[in-house]
């Protein structure tokens, strides 16, 4: 039997695209930040808001910025298949391009699923289990399948239109840190924090995801969510549409 | 008809061009050359056709089907080579099994082929190697050898032998030529002059974007061959007198090219009517008691027509081909 067109792009993404290393890295690093800074800071603050202990503010954060990681992921496919031609080679074959961006996002979802997964792993024991209802997993889920259409589709559009490995994986980088640390994964908006800084942490979609998977994680959802919501189903949409707009005049001169 | 192009143009900002009312058809089981400089639109020939890119003047058709309609069907009957190196990043055997999978080539059938196409383009020692680290002739092999995992009624090749060693170019010729015969339809774009006299039924030449002619690479070579050299060698030494006289003769013949030339004893000279040139050689050496040792005549070749062809404004007229001067 023969898989559908957007599932066979999906299977190659795994299969050819990635590598253990970037894995590692990818997956690694908040793990280990988890590990350290749950630890560490801990220590330090005796409390964070309603979640109690800064790990369990830690956690819900580091798993909403998983969203981050499958998109960088999904950028970082979709760059090197322009660099090695395969985006090219694939629309020449039986292939329509909204599902090669299709597979992309299908990709990206998968990847910040699994990040999810190791995260929520890597916690345990140290945060200890979320009491979860079905509800609260599947807006999780899905404030985490928003936020990494969003991102996804945001890396592609910009891998769309720059030339220049250079130049996307720097811009790729700052706005990876600009937005993690521009949001509430590591540390709250409290009274003290400056109005500017405030008013970019709440123009961040990543605040917004952090907020709702922390919601969810202490049981206390409120209209604030609902709003979060859709802010991020919006957002989602003007990057996936930015990303199918950009494929359908893509330039398949040589990149660099 | 496989593949149609009626006036076919692309410009990537209306005052650019990169091709410009191109027509031509390609036939089942045919190889369709197109030659050109770099930048003659070759390429974009083969984006247009594979429907990577929309025409933006003109139109045509691929298996029948107007090329802005086409898409995943009629994609699936087309194989291409491009002309960029294309690769993904596992193992040279696991590339062709990949690409046969993203094919929808069932798992028993993508293995015997892997086996086939590394075997058939000498790629088994380097199997297990990634493609990126082979030298350019082994993988431009590859590639060929990848887009030959899938079944297909019609295979662009763009550029295909460009670093390939003269042997492995020659195998890679002979086994497209045999699935020609078995009825598949190739387009196929070259530098490679003697590749494609060797390869192609018909040729069409690019120049700047349009297609200058198309016809068999002899009737190109015929129209389009602006002379044919004639070498022309004497039993004896020729006196001063007499090489001026021959020399006004050749000069005459040779239609004003000013190619006449003079290897030690040996006269070569360029000529568009060779056969007239020989005859009135031969008959000035009876009449002046020169004996001839050796006259030959070498064919004309793509080169010439190619150089020809690409050297004149692209506004000149030209016949087409088969109807020489």
């Amino acid at each position: 039997m023969t898989l559908p067109p957007v599932l066979r792009l999906v299977v190659r993404n795994f299969r050819a695209s990635i590598d253990p290393i970037t894995l590692l890295v990818m997956f690694g690093q908040p793990a280990f930040l988890i590990v350290i800074l749950g630890t560490m800071f801990s220590q330090l603050i005796p409390s964070v808001g309603a979640s109690g202990s800064y790990i369990a503010y830690l956690v819900p954060g580091i798993i909403a910025s998983q969203m981050i990681t499958g998109a960088i992921l999904a950028g970082r496919i979709f760059w090197l298949d322009r660099r090695w031609s395969m985006v090219e080679q694939i629309f020449s074959g039986p292939f329509r391009r909204s599902e090669y961006l299709a597979a992309l996002l299908l990709t990206t979802l998968l990847f910040a699923l699994v990040g999810v997964g190791l995260m929520a792993l890597v916690a345990l024991p140290l945060a200890g289990l979320p009491r979860l209802s079905g509800v609260e997993l599947l807006v999780i889920l899905g404030t985490i399948a928003l936020g990494a259409t969003f991102f996804g589709g945001l890396l592609v559009a910009l891998g769309a239109r720059i030339r220049s490995a250079n130049l996307y994986f720097t811009i790729q980088s700052l706005l990876q840190y600009f937005i993690v640390f521009l949001s509430t994964v590591y540390y709250p908006v409290t009274a003290k924090t400056p109005t500017i800084l405030k008013v970019v942490v709440y123009l961040n979609p990543l605040t917004y995801a952090a907020n709702t998977v922390r919601d969810a994680f202490t049981n206390s959802f409120g209209p604030s969510d609902l709003t979060a919501g859709a802010v991020l189903a919006g957002l989602a949409l003007i990057t996936f549409t930015l990303a199918a707009l950009s494929f359908r005049r893509l330039d398949f001169g040589p990149v660099q | 008809m496989i593949v149609r192009a009626d006036k076919l143009g692309f410009a990537y900002r209306p005052d650019r061009f990169a091709v410009r009312r191109l027509s031509f058809e390609l036939y089942r089981g045919e190889v369709f050359g197109l030659l050109g400089r770099n930048g003659a639109g070759k390429t974009t020939t083969v984006r247009l056709l594979t429907t990577l890119l929309p025409p933006t003047e003109g139109g045509g058709t691929l298996f029948g089907k107007e090329l802005r309609a086409c898409g995943r069907a009629e994609r699936a009957r087309i194989g291409v080579v491009l002309q960029s190196e294309s690769l993904d990043f596992v193992s040279v055997e696991e590339n062709l099994r990949l690409y046969a999978f993203l094919w929808g080539v069932g798992r028993e059938t993508a293995k015997a082929r892997a086996e086939e196409m590394l075997e058939l383009f000498e790629l088994g020692p380097m199997r297990k190697r990634k493609p990126w680290g082979l030298s350019g002739g082994e993988r431009r092999r590859f590639q060929v050898a990848r887009e030959l995992m899938h079944d297909m009624e019609l295979l662009f090749l763009d550029e295909p032998t460009v670093g390939l060693d003269a042997l492995t170019r020659s195998r890679v010729l002979d086994y497209l030529a045999a699935r020609a015969r078995q009825g598949l339809s190739i387009v196929f774009t070259t530098h490679i002059l003697h590749e494609a006299d060797r390869l192609c039924q018909r040729i069409g030449v690019m120049h700047e974007g349009h297609l200058l002619t198309v016809g068999a690479p002899s009737e190109i070579k015929r129209t389009y061959s602006s002379a044919r050299t004639v070498e022309v060698e004497f039993q004896r030494a020729l006196t001063t007198p007499e090489q001026e006289e021959l020399r006004l003769l050749f000069t005459r013949r040779g239609e004003g090219l000013g190619t006449v030339e003079r290897r030690g004893d040996l006269f070569v000279v360029r000529s568009r009517n060779p056969e007239e040139l020989i005859a009135e050689v031969v008959r000035w050496a009876h009449a002046n008691g020169a004996g001839l040792q050796r006259i030959a005549l070498s064919e004309s070749t793509l080169e010439d027509a190619f150089v020809q062809l690409v050297s004149r404004p692209v506004d000149t007229p030209l016949l087409p081909a088969g109807e020489g001067p």
